[in-house]
């Protein structure tokens, strides 16, 4: 029995994300005319922060450990448990640099605390996903992040490309979610439970229902992929990318992806044990496998033909979706690597949590001054934007998982652990599509440094110097590069972290 | 009321909630109405509250019954969402038929 002061302090971060968003609601409601976008934008930053700090100290002080096991709470419906621990650390990283570069980039807007109330709601609902213990919790939990995500990417009410992206990502975020609930309630007809512990052992002895549990799981799968832009559900991740205001789709394609990673890595060890579910004729390893490598291949060969930045970074965001499903794919029955294997997963979703938002956000930097959206409209960009430049190019080179970047050492260890147990396959296929996407990546930083542009005073639009916007995409990319370091710990944690769940 | 809805076995409902599901999915693939799309996903969140329910009297057990509660107050939630959106949407386009909106390629 866990008494009420364990229950505030291991809920810290969840807490503090939500009283985050109320105090913007009230600063707003104080001060529903004054120039509040700084104010809005420091008390949204020091919140996430607030949230990171929390999260650190409950590792570092031991009240949530690989060796003290996960707090358990309200019946056993929330576990907070160290994997739980390292998403939140990379939602609340990912939010902090998300509200400080959209305090420059809607330095215009009429009504900023509604974007900064929604990004904190809808953190706060990725790190309840990231605790929840019960199905129930997973469904509200989702929810959470789904509605205000729907309302950010159309958050440019008089943008149409923002309402028809948000249209569209509402149409399929709605219809996946309800196939995700349906799912969930086949899994409580079969189970008649909604604990992952207690689904998770009657999975084991399920008679006459296993079909109604495969089809659940099925469903539920659906909405995995749904969350995470992989490939049945992923129709919307280009439109939504691309119409969305640069900074929601730095959050959305980062912060929000990792979400959906949490959830399956909890529910797929913890609801649905793979040994369990084997048993019982669910192989839902296998389905996770068609879907890494076909969402890792079509990611990538659809990034290599755009012409459009923002769209590329879309289409490069299902390619690193499908190289953090081996985590999934690659798991097997009594795997010796399966702690290993998932682990690499989590340090490549922290990675990518960086590399990617710093390059979306500096997509947010490029709309801000007005340049283009295509390569060609890139042209040149690094003589009057050199650091930014520079910040571009680590991200770039990261993500295609050159060697001197962090991006190689996470793909590095995920590729090594998906053979050491027995999953040649997933990780030959995982290196050739990375060969394919140095390809795409590149011309990024071809068009920035080597190319002319197409008339001199195409850059003459950078006149402004978005000094939070440029903060932000140079912490991630000192984060990228100090990564490099710094990954032995964060591997160490990962490979601990997920190795308690098997 | 107990002993007759005791006496219906599971699997009718599981065969009724998958026809409202599936009533539903059928609505949302072929309605080019938003409008009707949003109704139809409410059915497909409906046949699954339908399982919940009568799951929950099969196990005795309330926590399908609580949920689908959560379930109902979160389709409102989602219409409310949904309904704003639709809203944004006709302001731009002077439609709610889904398929006319393409200003990037789809």
């Amino acid at each position: 029995m866990v008494n009420a002061p364990t229950a505030v302090t291991a809920l810290l971060p969840v807490l503090l994300f939500a009283l985050t968003g109320l105090a913007l609601l009230l600063i707003d409601t104080i001060r529903p005319s004054g120039r509040s976008n700084t104010s809005m934008a420091v008390v949204s930053a020091l919140g996430s922060l607030g949230a990171l700090g929390a999260t650190a100290w409950l590792v570092v002080s031991g009240t949530v450990g690989v060796d003290a096991g996960a707090v358990r709470l309200f019946a056993d419906t929330i576990a907070v448990d160290t994997m739980a621990l390292f998403f939140i650390a990379i939602f609340a990283s990912v939010t902090a640099l998300v509200v400080v570069a959209a305090h420059d980039y809607f330095h215009d807007h009429a009504n900023p605390a509604a974007f900064y109330s929604l990004v904190l709601f809808a953190t706060t609902g990725m790190a309840l996903l990231a605790v929840a213990n019960s199905l129930a919790v997973v469904f509200v939990a989702l929810e959470m992040v789904s509605l205000p995500s729907y309302v950010l990417v159309a958050f440019l009410k008089q943008n149409r490309g923002s309402v028809e992206a948000g249209m569209k990502y509402f149409l399929v975020g709605a219809l996946s979610s309800a196939i995700f609930l349906f799912g969930i309630s086949l899994v409580y007809a079969a189970t008649g439970s909604l604990l992952f512990g207690d689904v998770a052992e009657a999975v084991g002895s399920l008679d006459g229902l296993a079909g109604v549990a495969g089809l659940g799981i099925v469903m539920i799968v659906g909405g995995v992929a749904f969350k995470t832009a992989s490939v049945p559900f992923h129709f919307w991740a280009p439109e939504a990318y691309e119409g969305a205001p640069a900074p929601v789709s730095a959050y959305l394609s980062s912060a929000s992806k990792a979400a959906g990673f949490v959830v399956a890595f909890q529910l797929f060890t913890e609801a649905f044990p793979v040994g369990a579910s084997v048993g019982a004729n669910i192989d839902w390893v296998l389905a996770f496998g068609i879907i890494a490598a076909v969402t890792m291949t079509l990611g990538n060969f659809a990034a290599a033909v755009q012409e459009e930045v923002k769209r590329m970074l879309a289409y490069s965001s299902i390619g690193h979706a499908g190289y953090a499903l081996i985590g999934l794919a690659a798991l097997s029955a009594g795997g010796q690597a399966n702690g290993t294997v998932m682990g690499a997963a989590m340090a490549h979703l922290l990675v990518y949590g960086f590399m990617n938002t710093g390059a979306f956000l500096f997509v947010a930097m490029a709309e801000r001054w007005g340049v283009g959206r295509t390569f060609a409209d890139y042209a040149g960009l690094a003589r009057r934007a050199p650091v930014a430049s520079t910040a571009m190019a680590v991200f770039m080179f990261s993500l295609a998982g050159l060697p001197p970047f962090a991006g190689f050492f996470s793909k590095y260890f995920l590729f090594q652990a998906a053979i050491d147990n027995g999953f040649v396959w997933l990780a030959a296929l995982g290196a050739v599509n990375s060969v394919i996407s140095l390809y795409y990546y590149s011309r990024v930083v071809k068009a920035l440094f080597i190319d002319d542009p197409d008339s001199p005073s195409a850059l003459d639009a950078i006149d402004v110097r978005p000094t939070a916007l440029y903060a932000a995409v140079v912490f991630a990319a000192v984060a990228t590069v100090l990564l490099l370091p710094g990954f032995g710990p964060v591997i160490e944690t990962a490979e601990a972290a997920a190795s308690a769940l098997f | 009321m107990t002993a007759v809805a005791a006496s219906i076995p599971p699997s009718w409902y599981l065969l009724l909630a998958a026809t409202v599901f599936c009533i539903g999915l059928l609505g949302v693939l072929t309605r080019r109405s938003a409008l009707y799309f949003l109704m139809s996903v409410e059915l497909m969140m409906n046949a699954a509250n339908i399982n919940f329910v009568a799951f929950a009297l099969y196990y005795g057990d309330l926590t399908g019954q609580v949920f689908a509660l959560f379930v109902i107050a979160l389709a409102a939630a989602e219409v409310a969402i949904g309904i704003g959106i639709i809203l944004v949407l006709y302001r731009n386009f002077g439609v709610t038929d889904v398929t006319v909106p393409t200003e990037m390629r789809w």
